[in-house]
């Protein structure tokens, strides 16, 4: 497959770009369109308004958690692909049509400009926030 | 959107792009014109077609001029043209309707992408792009093409394919896959696991690093060596939970008949830096195997591996384990301190009780618990502490595991209706020759109470029933003046190999047992011991009835052909001499307890006293018979003490 690469490289330079000015050129928020389509300014709406945490245990393990537009919170995970927004279920998962939500774009992008907030929390916690996902969507 | 964001930055450049592909293409439209050879123009011929999500790939090849001038037979693919890949989006696709061999003209601005581990470029942002008729041929040819539907093939993205940001040096945001939650499929693959670099046989000696690094997913290849202090049985909460190994089915059967399914084996084991963990194994298909594991694996070392984390409870969650902890603190020898140089000055003693312990349970249908049966005792090994029950019975503190052995006299199940049998507390009279041989102050006979949650095996329920048996108590809660038998106790039927007695054997009672005369201290559900004088009896609740004298039945029939005899549908026999069963209440006048009236229930048909009183009873219908007839000393329970009226109700009993 071709596109994973070339999305990946794209936010490689603009991780480059940013950490070498602090500043995204132009073309490469045009790539961004162009690979993400309509994810694109929604997810970087996301990164403006730092709604993007990186939940984190003693353990080692990871998470992320998306304020969404609606105030909602999606979880993100960081192993795989996947959020809990309906959105991803539909878009990316059912009709196979986008590689990303608008959140799993935000969290890429959160951490290619270090924009990502931290937090620390313990086994149980973060245990539970998995939890509560499986039981929403049950 | 955020004023001076990137993402307002975004939305007025795509506008501009938006507006400048529109007035392109309607300029290509009117023009109709073939466009000029511009140097920036990137002409190129595809050869192959796919789709992944909604972008086009076109596998291309780039043309050093347009093939425009040449004929198409002289447009053949020339191994030196370099390949490139060109993206389209869903709209631009739909607009070119491209096909294999199509040539297109892509107009700036596009942008190459070069990938870091590909050799192929790859071309994007292609909205000017137009595809380039070659000659009136290739016209007739597209009418027919458009005509009939494509199929191009799609490429279904996998979610385990994540983006890596950094480079190779920068391990800011690299996390190990095994830590994190499992959600693509290969992690369930057993034989893609074998990639983690650390070899099975890594042991670890330490439980809370284990715990801390491998996190709840569970340890693959890790194995922690600890110690077994204790082997005991727990029954299962959610116990209609099915299990891999019992295709037992869970009716309402009651225990008696059965051992439950749902129990499940446990141990208590120490790690070398003296914590503790309780590790859940497979369920017991059937309870008399317990003592076998007891006597088999408690003081053994063994290896964990496979373990998942159950919960993390604490000390004020969970009273039961913490109380066996408890009695296991501080360890026997110097425990190894967390992050110090171990050297063997080490002292265990001012260490603290832990606060909290892991409850671990196995991860797959398999155990991975490798007890060395042959090695020694481990050194960090406590055994139970065997006390009399005297000693037991003195102790100040709430809630303290004690260990006794001690003989069964008389069992009596708890009588609460709405509790199914299963559910039920049994409370068992015991005593040992530490109360036997008092004269004043303790008690001669102990209630201990058995909760349903204290597993018993078949053999120890068998034993109880059938007669007065010495039995092993391990680990019995004492608290509040009294002895229960509660989750993690254990009722053996033989002694422990290794235990510590603070005095001599126990075991032996010289003479017969006795029990503790009724007086004015007597209080409910206790046996005691009495005699008296009958003053008078309870007419109305008198009865009697005859019973089998082979197999007890107390249903005896008519026979059919004489009516004089008695037949028993058990045996399918006549009952020639029938054992005659009977039912009394009688009033007694007890010297020890002078005060009350005395009230007895008695329905043995084995004792003088009811064999004489029957006899008289029956053949004189007198009550008068009976009364100021001395009773010796009769062994009861004692159902209930009244203050108001004054009265004692009791009940004859047969020791075991």
């Amino acid at each position: 497959s071709t596109l994973p690469a070339v999305a990946e490289e794209l936010l490689r330079e603009i991780r480059k770009a940013f950490q070498e000015s602090s500043h995204v050129p132009d073309d490469l928020l045009l790539g961004l369109k162009f690979i993400f389509g309509p994810c694109a300014v929604p997810a970087l709406d996301l990164v403006d308004q730092r709604s993007v945490t990186r939940v984190r245990s003693p353990s080692g393990r990871t998470l992320y958690q998306v304020l969404g537009s609606s105030g909602k919170l999606y979880t993100c995970y960081s192993s795989c692909h996947f959020c809990t927004c309906p959105a991803f279920g539909f878009s990316v998962l059912q009709k196979s049509e986008s590689l990303l939500c608008k959140h799993i774009l935000a969290v890429y992008l959160s951490q290619a400009m270090g924009a990502c907030q931290e937090l620390s929390v313990s086994e149980e916690q973060l245990s539970n926030i998995l939890l509560a996902e499986e039981e929403d969507e049950g | 959107l955020c004023r001076g964001g990137l993402a307002e930055r975004l939305c007025r450049l795509q506008n501009r792009e938006r507006s400048a592909i529109s007035f392109w293409r309607h300029q290509c439209i009117s023009d109709d014109k073939t466009p000029s050879d511009k140097s920036d123009v990137l002409i190129v011929k595809i050869l192959e077609i796919f789709e992944e999500c909604t972008i086009q790939v076109a596998i291309c090849q780039q043309l050093e001029q347009s093939p425009v001038a040449l004929s198409p037979e002289d447009a053949v693919i020339s191994a030196e043209e370099p390949i490139l890949k060109v993206l389209f989006t869903r709209e631009t696709a739909a607009h070119l309707k491209s096909r294999p061999q199509d040539v297109i003209h892509i107009y700036p601005p596009w942008q190459k992408l070069l990938l870091q581990n590909a050799d192929v470029p790859v071309i994007m942002n292609t909205y000017f792009s137009q595809k380039v008729l070659l000659s009136e041929h290739s016209e007739a040819r597209e009418k027919t093409h458009g005509l009939t539907k494509m199929l191009i093939k799609k490429n279904i993205i996998s979610l385990a394919q994540t983006f890596r940001l950094d480079d190779l040096d920068d391990k800011l945001h690299q996390e190990p896959s095994d830590n994190q939650v499992a959600c693509a499929p290969q992690i369930h693959n057993n034989s893609d696991s074998k990639q983690h670099p650390l070899a099975l046989s890594a042991v670890n000696d330490s439980l809370l690093e284990m715990v801390e690094s491998q996190g709840a997913v569970g340890w693959r290849e890790v194995q922690v060596r600890v110690v077994i202090q204790r082997v005991y049985c727990l029954p299962a909460r959610e116990g209609c939970r099915s299990h891999t190994q019992g295709n037992k089915p869970l009716c309402a059967t009651p225990v008696t008949n059965s051992d439950p399914p749902n129990v499940r084996l446990c141990l208590l084991v120490q790690d070398a830096y003296g914590m503790f963990s309780e590790v859940q194994l497979q369920f017991l298909s059937s309870t008399d195997d317990i003592e076998q594991y007891c006597g088999r694996w408690e003081g053994k070392s063994c290896c964990l591996a496979g373990m998942k984390i159950l919960q993390r409870t604490t000390r004020g969650r969970a009273l039961g384990l913490f109380s066996l902890i408890d009695s296991l603190w501080p360890p026997v020898v110097p425990v190894k301190v967390p992050g110090q140089s171990q050297d063997s000055e080490m002292m265990s003693t001012n260490l603290p009780p832990p606060s909290f312990c892991y409850i671990l349970t196995v991860q797959s249908g398999e155990i991975h618990v490798e007890v060395d049966e042959e090695e020694q005792i481990s050194n960090l090994y406590q055994p139970p502490a065997v006390h009399g029950l005297k000693e037991i019975l003195r102790i100040n503190g709430c809630n303290e595991r004690c260990s006794f052995w001690a003989q069964v006299l008389y069992q009596r199940l708890q009588t609460k209706h709405n509790v199914p049998i299963d559910q039920r507390d049994t409370l068992l009279f015991v005593t040992d020759s530490t109360l036997q041989n008092v004269v004043h102050g303790i008690p001669k006979v102990v209630a201990v109470s058995v909760t349903a949650s204290c597993v018993l095996s078949m053999e120890v329920r068998e034993a109880l029933s059938a007669g007065s048996r010495l039995v092993f108590f391990k680990d019995a809660l004492w608290g509040n003046g009294r002895i229960i038998c509660v989750e993690r106790t254990v009722l053996l039927l033989q002694k422990p190999l290794l235990c510590w007695a603070a005095a001599a054997d126990l075991s032996e009672l010289t003479g017969p047992v006795r029990l503790d005369e009724l007086d004015s201290t007597t209080q409910a559900n206790s046996v005691c011991a009495l005699r008296g004088t009958v003053v008078g009896v309870n007419e109305s609740t008198a009865f009697s009835w005859p019973t089998c004298d082979r197999c007890g039945n107390g249903k005896l029939e008519l026979c059919p052909q004489d009516r004089e005899l008695l037949y028993c549908n058990q045996c399918s026999e006549v009952v020639t001499t029938p054992v005659l069963k009977m039912q009394l209440e009688v009033f007694l006048s007890c010297p020890s307890r002078s005060q009350s009236t005395v009230k007895v229930k008695v329905w043995h048909e084995i004792t003088l006293f009811v064999l004489l009183t029957m006899l008289l009873f029956l053949q004189t219908y007198e009550v008068q018979s009976v009364l100021g007839k001395e009773v010796g000393l009769l062994n009861c329970y004692v159902h209930s003490v009244t203050s108001h009226p004054n009265c004692v109700a009791l009940e004859e009993i047969v020791l075991l």
